[in-house]
């Protein structure tokens, strides 16, 4: 499903039909207006850590918001950056990138495009108020170091766990992670 | 303005301000939004308004003779036009006044274009209103207008130029061909420039010192030049048409009447530095030359480096070395020279100070600095000049035995870059670029050449072609994406440059020798310090700045200063030469004017008021303003001088002296308030507000 997903870049022709001039805009905003100041001139993505290890080229990200092609909120490769912020860091223009890929991502996640993955690590935040809660194997780790086996959050503090979980609920945060994923469908 | 005794204004008879209003339609600019004629019939009912007329053009033939015809047949002392911007067209009404016998100030442009027509185009009778508002601000001030002299200062008959590159040396042999007399001033100990450092040229492929050292010699040689080397700038005083220059000669420590430039001083002085001219690629001795075709072909003594000059023994006290002195056969060594500080007057200065190359320390990720076959566009010059450090072989440093079979040129390395301060384009970088990558090809034949690009800008005569050439004939891959990091292999001991492909999305990796960066230009500091000195404005990009982009490329603000070639902006030499030449141009049409006329709007300080703060003279951006001291009854005092050849009249001093002891003339307070107070209450009750009546109105 997922590869299938990935494809859509490779689709033959991308339509003026699908160009969201408003979408360009709103995300253009939210970045200082820097995302209009790119030149594609590829600093970013051949910087990109994560670029030489997958196809995704944050460049052609950056081009896609740039057109307004609202389309790309459903490609999985707006799930490869790390936000290491490499390119932010190297282009020169100021491109704020990783930002904007976050924002990208805040609106494909709420459309529904969200990885299975990500909604489990969501649910495990709810549940445990951490998105890594501890296992048995970290348990013994910390014993064998001389530490207590439980560190001092939410784990050793159930009543603050509540209200974490109070804070994702008044957030809505429980309704975007109760979503079905498009990808898994 | 506060609780003030409000005098009504009463202008005798023949004093009585008689003012004509001439509204222009400029074609549809204005008519197509207001009707011209109405706003004449509204201006003539307004104070001392004798006659208001409307025409198609103004600014033409037949439109000024209307103006003048009324000015006569009226006999109107002022006249307000409403048209465009006063930056246009007031030259030409004030000559047109002038032309009737009128005082050239006794104008008031109403900007009903610009101001009006051109932002409220789909708005017609918010314009009207809004074009009515205006003229009758116009009409306001013109009540209060003051005929204003203007004054004639001769013009020293003699020009400096600053920088002995090619533009400085291409602007002096202008003016000094044409009769004029020219002092080119060069801050290094050699003529020659940036263009003296490099190999060939694009796009012909000539020799660079070939064409340029018989300029230098040219320049040299020419009766009417005088060349200062090794001097700098220190101070400059006055203004158009009479500058006073303060020089400092700094000691060659050699006696060029002497030195035969045989060379044995260096040969056997014992100190080894790093060569500026090989930037630092090669070797030179404290006592040395330039490079072989330096003018003047004088030895200098490098006074921070020179063992006699620097070291004592500690024993004895004496200097220690003197080598060069003991061997010198012309006996030219002459270790007690004292710098020389020299005056010179001239009627106008040109600026032709080059630039400096960026430094890409600035950007880590390309290893400059820490990689030694990471090397600089300029530094690559030397390496392909006959005169540089491997003599012409391409070789990669530093230890200069590796020919490099694969060379990787980048682009933009400080230029089109907000990181480092410079979002613009360098112009000269992709061109130079493709022709060191045609030199390379053509000494490395087997070689492998890489040239990592944003866009190719090749727009000049023979550039796209030199360009393609590149490409077809010499089979240099250009790969489109900037290049983000090079790292080095560290099982290979390679440099491996990154980037992407962006034509096929494809991350593309080069082993390579040796990579050159095509550095970008930056202003030089020492034209920085000029620009203080002479307190020339700066662009945003921290290069001098012309008066105007497109019409006024070589002046400045500073009347009787021109600036031309990299100072100005980044260029390459044909475009340099050009520019020198025009601004050698507007140096010598200066000159032949013989005489130059002041504004009759500057400021004017009334001593009784002034206390000698000496705010004004901070504030003044054009430096004309000084503190003279005086003696008023029987004490010192300091008082602020207007130096009416630089003044511009824009008035900062006026608003900055808290003792309102400057006036501006032209935009004095009453003038301006008016206007204001003509918003809130109208022309006549604002008029009736000035204390003091206008002065008597003669015909100039």
């Amino acid at each position: 499903m997922l590869s299938a997903q990935a494809s859509v870049l490779k689709r033959d022709v991308i339509s003026t039909r699908d160009f969201d001039k408003s979408f360009a805009d709103e995300i253009n905003r939210l970045v200082e207006n820097s995302l209009i100041k790119c030149m594609d001139c590829g600093t970013c993505s051949s910087g990109c850590p994560s670029g030489r290890r997958t196809a995704m080229r944050i460049r052609q990200l950056v081009r896609l918001a740039r057109l307004g092609y609202k389309p790309m909120l459903s490609m999985v490769d707006l799930w490869m950056c790390t936000t290491c912020y490499r390119c932010f860091d190297r282009c020169p223009r100021k491109v704020n990138i990783t930002d904007a890929i976050i924002f990208i991502r805040n609106k494909a996640f709420k459309e529904g495009y969200a990885l299975p993955k990500h909604i489990k690590v969501a649910q495990l935040v709810i549940d445990y108020g951490h998105a890594v809660p501890i296992n048995n194997e970290i348990r013994a780790l910390r014993k064998e170091l001389g530490l207590p086996e439980l560190p001092p959050t939410v784990h050793s503090f159930p009543d603050a766990l509540k209200e974490v979980q109070k804070i994702l609920s008044i957030t809505k945060f429980n309704e975007l992670a109760n979503q079905q994923s498009k990808f898994s469908q | 303005m506060g609780m003030e005794a409000i005098v009504e204004t009463k202008p005798v008879e023949e004093d009585k301000p008689r003012i004509g209003v001439f509204v222009c339609h400029c074609g549809v600019n204005i008519a197509a939004v207001i009707d011209p004629k109405k706003l004449a019939e509204y201006a003539a009912t307004l104070p001392n308004v004798v006659v208001a007329k409307d025409y198609t053009y103004m600014c033409s033939k037949p439109g000024q003779q209307l103006i003048i015809d009324s000015i006569k047949q009226y006999n109107l002392n002022r006249v307000v036009i409403a048209a465009c911007s006063p930056r246009l067209h007031e030259p030409t009404f004030r000559k047109c006044l002038a032309s009737a016998g009128l005082n050239p100030y006794l104008l008031e442009m109403a900007n009903i274009r610009e101001h009006c027509t051109w932002v409220h185009t789909h708005e017609p009778d918010v314009a009207f209103e809004k074009a009515k508002k205006i003229v009758e601000l116009a009409v306001t001030r013109a009540n209060l207008l003051e005929p204003l002299e203007e004054q004639e200062v001769s013009v020293i008959q003699r020009i400096m130029v600053i920088g002995g590159g090619i533009a400085g040396l291409f602007a002096a042999l202008a003016a000094a061909n044409a009769g004029f007399e020219v002092y080119l001033v060069e801050l290094s100990p050699t003529i020659g420039g940036r263009m003296a450092q490099l190999d060939k040229t694009f796009p012909t492929l000539d020799c660079s010192k070939c064409v340029l050292t018989p300029i230098m010699n040219e320049a040299a040689a020419h009766p009417n030049i005088k060349l200062f080397t090794y001097t700098e700038v220190v101070d400059v005083q006055g203004s158009i048409g009479n500058f006073k220059v303060k020089l400092r000669k700094k000691p060659r420590y050699v006696d060029p009447s002497k030195c035969t430039a045989c060379g044995i001083c260096a040969e056997k002085c014992p100190v080894k530095v790093p060569n500026e001219f090989d930037m630092g690629l090669s070797m030179r001795k404290a006592i040395y030359l330039p490079f072989p075709q330096a003018v003047p072909t004088v030895y200098l003594i490098d006074p921070e480096h020179c063992l006699y000059l620097t070291k004592r023994d500690p024993k004895t006290g004496k200097p220690i070395c003197g080598v060069c002195q003991r061997f010198c056969p012309a006996g030219a060594i002459n270790f007690d020279e004292k710098p020389e500080e020299i005056e010179v007057d001239v009627g106008a200065i040109i600026i032709a100070t080059g630039f400096d190359v960026f430094d890409p320390r600035e950007k880590p990720e390309y290893g400059y600095g820490k990689y030694p076959n990471v090397i600089t566009s300029l530094e690559f010059e030397r390496i392909l000049c006959a005169t540089g450090p491997t003599g012409g072989k391409i070789l990669c440093p530093p230890d200069w035995k590796k020919e490099p079979k694969r060379i990787v040129f980048i682009h933009c390395i400080g230029s089109r870059d907000e990181t480092v301060n410079a979002p613009f384009c360098s112009r000269v970088c992709c061109m130079y670029t493709a022709k060191q990558a045609i030199l390379y090809k053509e000494r490395v034949p087997d070689g492998e050449a890489y040239v990592f690009y944003i866009d190719v800008r090749a727009a000049g005569k023979g550039f796209e072609e030199f360009y393609r050439r590149a490409v077809e004939e010499y089979g240099i891959t250009y790969i489109r994406g900037k290049v983000s990091e090079i790292i080095k292999d560290p099982v290979r001991d390679t440099l491996v440059v990154r980037a992407e492909d962006t034509l096929t999305g494809k991350i593309v990796e080069v082993e390579a020798d040796l990579v050159v960066l095509a550095v970008g230009m930056r202003p030089r500091k020492s034209t920085l310090e000029l620009a203080k000195i002479l307190k020339l404005p700066l662009s945003a990009d921290g290069f001098l700045q012309e008066l105007h982009m497109k019409l006024y490329p070589v002046q400045t603000a500073v009347d009787g200063v021109y600036i031309c070639g990299c100072a100005q902006s980044p260029k390459d030499i044909p475009d340099s030469i050009a520019q020198a030449v025009a601004a050698a141009g507007y140096a010598m049409s200066l000159l032949s004017q013989g005489k130059v006329r002041t504004i009759g709007n500057v400021a004017e300080v009334n001593e009784d008021l002034c206390s000698g703060c000496g705010i004004c003279e901070a504030t003044c951006a054009f430096g004309a303003i000084s503190l003279e001291t005086k003696v008023v009854e029987g004490r010192e005092v300091r008082r602020a001088k207007v130096d009416v050849l630089r003044c511009k009249g824009c008035g900062a001093c006026a608003a900055a002296c808290p003792a309102g002891a400057i006036k501006a003339k032209h935009f004095t307070d009453d003038q301006l308030l008016s206007m204001i107070r003509a918003l809130f209450v109208g022309p006549s009750e604002a008029l009736k507000a000035i204390k003091v009546a206008a002065p008597p109105i003669k015909a100039s």
